[in-house]
């Protein structure tokens, strides 16, 4: 289904009707499932995704032959290690997209996604306090609208932020896309934030991921032909939209710990003084 | 599943000290290259490209099949990728570690998803016969960079291959023999490459080219930048690690287009040299029955 264009230079709307700096509507949940160590939900437009987080715990029996949680951590891969393993484990639900298409255990894109959120995630926690051990974040796609690998990280984040487990900063990822293929060289080409399924299949486009408000780059993935040139303006684009996308994660922990006090779950904390809290 | 012994501590701080006062153990620039070979076989579509002490044979081959139902009017084309034990002790057969599926997967999106190869080109009866074109990727010895390698090696095999010509007469295909009529280079459009950039240093402000295995044990992060000469990226990969600045990022990439120009112009100087050792003079000069005495 091409992308009709023509619409978007007359009234310069996207074909959900968005400008080109605008993000999709993310709506966020921490500590959904209450028997976990961690869990979040996450929607990023029609891209559901939930997390659940469990560790850091005694590292069980070596997986033999189990594929489908492969993603060691950094350097660290194999037996003992001074830091702990990150291990991410995704299932796409047969119903998640248009056509139903089954993903079999070995599937590389699902492989590659997995390593790519361990190691993305393993640069943050701070794994060197937790030696000998295992973090185990498990993602589960309900629904894929485009953005999947950014909704994937910014769960995955979630998770770990309600897991407790320390870390460095927020790890906030985004979409970025130009509105011109690679053939059309012209300069006039507007970047796009935040991408749905329609406009990732037809236009260039990449994800970024962020460390916290810095402008420091924890994922960088571009899977399709686009001019060098363009580069820089997706890349500026898609920086920017990881911090707003932090910020709105930074505000679902807030909010969550806020309605964590007021319900008497938690006792205040002294460093609180600043927080709002009644 | 025996493991890759890892650097010791002692080996470890002495590369980083080292790189911190921009200095390499094998004594090149941050961002030099190995020395690149290349080789072609006897056979047409074979590749054994040497960077350093990484080797990778690359070997393309074709057949007819059938075409997917899904798409009558393409060809098939796939990239195998092997790590075998021979490589390194870690290394299974049959297991693919999570390297091997990277590398493929980085293989594939370069090569096969940006349309290096033009998959129509391949259809010889739109849903019922086509070529089916593969490339096996076999790493030979492993000192680092093997994407790199790997990578050239693929782009070289595809450009050297010739598969047999055919003609469709009244509905009857024929597929001719070398001797009959002279094999045909496939219908490529454009050569990526791979350029490998490591990250290290605690923000990842030392970034270098061509990392050995050593280096590779080390680094805090990587990222793969593939090109062609025209200035189109056809795929990054920054699979996670330690974060890097944006702008380091782009200036990467910058670097790395033209290390993708100096490959392009290495591997057409190549291909013609080749192209001229094995031309003996046109069909008269081959079917001439006079010897040198």
């Amino acid at each position: 289904m091409p992308l009709d264009t023509s619409t978007y230079s007359l009234g310069l709307l996207r074909v959900d009707g968005r400008r080109w700096n605008e993000l999709r509507r993310i709506h966020a949940q921490i500590r959904t499932q209450a028997a976990a160590d961690g869990s979040s939900y996450l929607e990023m437009g029609h891209t559901k995704v939930m997390c659940v987080v469990t560790g850091p715990t005694e590292p069980g029996p070596r997986r033999g032959g189990n594929v489908g949680s492969a993603g060691g951590a950094g350097a660290a891969s194999g037996g003992q290690h001074k830091d702990a393993e990150v291990l991410v484990n995704i299932v796409i639900a047969g119903f998640s997209s248009v056509d139903r298409k089954r993903r079999g255990k070995g599937d590389k894109r699902t492989l590659e996604m997995q390593s790519t959120v361990a190691n993305a995630l393993a640069a943050s926690l701070h794994i060197h306090l937790f030696p000998h051990s295992q973090i185990t974040i498990s993602l589960h796609v309900l629904s894929q609208d485009g953005s999947l690998l950014a909704a994937l990280i910014n769960a995955a984040t979630l998770a770990c932020v309600d897991a407790g487990i320390p870390m460095t900063d927020y790890v906030a990822a985004c979409t970025a896309g130009s509105t011109s293929t690679y053939a059309a060289n012209d300069e006039s080409a507007d970047p796009l934030l935040d991408l749905n399924h329609q406009e990732e299949q037809e236009l260039p486009g990449l994800t970024v991921a962020t460390l916290g408000e810095t402008d420091r780059v924890a994922v960088l993935v571009c899977e399709s032909r686009v001019q060098v040139s363009r580069l820089e303006g997706m890349l500026a684009v898609g920086v920017d939209g990881c911090k707003q996308v932090r910020e709105i994660l930074d505000r679902v922990v807030r909010e969550k710990g806020r309605k964590m006090i007021q319900e008497g779950t938690v006792e205040r904390g002294t460093g609180l003084n600043d927080m709002d809290v009644d | 599943m025996p493991r890759e012994a890892e650097p010791s501590l002692n080996e470890r701080e002495f590369v980083l000290k080292a790189l911190q006062e921009n200095t390499r153990l094998d004594g090149r620039e941050l961002d030099q290259y190995r020395p690149l070979e290349l080789t072609f076989g006897d056979q047409y579509g074979v590749a054994d490209v040497t960077l350093g002490k990484t080797r990778v044979l690359a070997k393309a081959s074709a057949e007819v099949t059938v075409p997917y139902t899904d798409r009558p009017l393409d060809g098939i084309f796939n990239i195998a990728t092997e790590l075998s034990p021979m490589t390194s002790p870690a290394f299974e057969v049959n297991r693919p570690t999570e390297t091997e599926v990277l590398i493929s997967r980085l293989l594939e999106k370069t090569v096969r998803r940006s349309g290096a190869l033009d998959t129509e080109s391949l259809c010889l009866v739109a849903g019922q016969k086509c070529w089916s074109i593969r490339v096996d990727v076999h790493v030979l010895s492993h000192d680092g960079n093997l994407i790199d390698a790997a990578c050239f090696a693929v782009v070289a095999a595809l450009r050297h291959f010739r598969k047999p010509d055919t003609s469709m007469e009244g509905g009857v295909l024929t597929v001719y023999t070398p001797a009959e009529r002279e094999p045909v280079p496939l219908s490529w459009l454009h050569s990526p490459f791979c350029i490998t950039w490591s990250f290290f240093g605690e923000e990842g402000e030392i970034a270098l080219l061509d990392a050995t295995w050593l280096e590779e044990q080390v680094r805090v992060g990587s990222c793969t930048i593939s090109l062609n000469k025209h200035g189109e990226i056809c795929q990054i990969a920054k699979l996670g690690g330690t974060p890097v600045e944006a702008v380091a990022l782009l200036q990467c990439t910058n670097v790395a287009l033209s290390r993708a120009k100096d490959f392009s112009a290495f591997l057409d100087r190549k291909l013609a040299e080749d192209a001229k050792r094995r031309d003996k003079g046109g069909l008269l000069a081959e079917l001439s029955a006079e010897n040198d005495r």
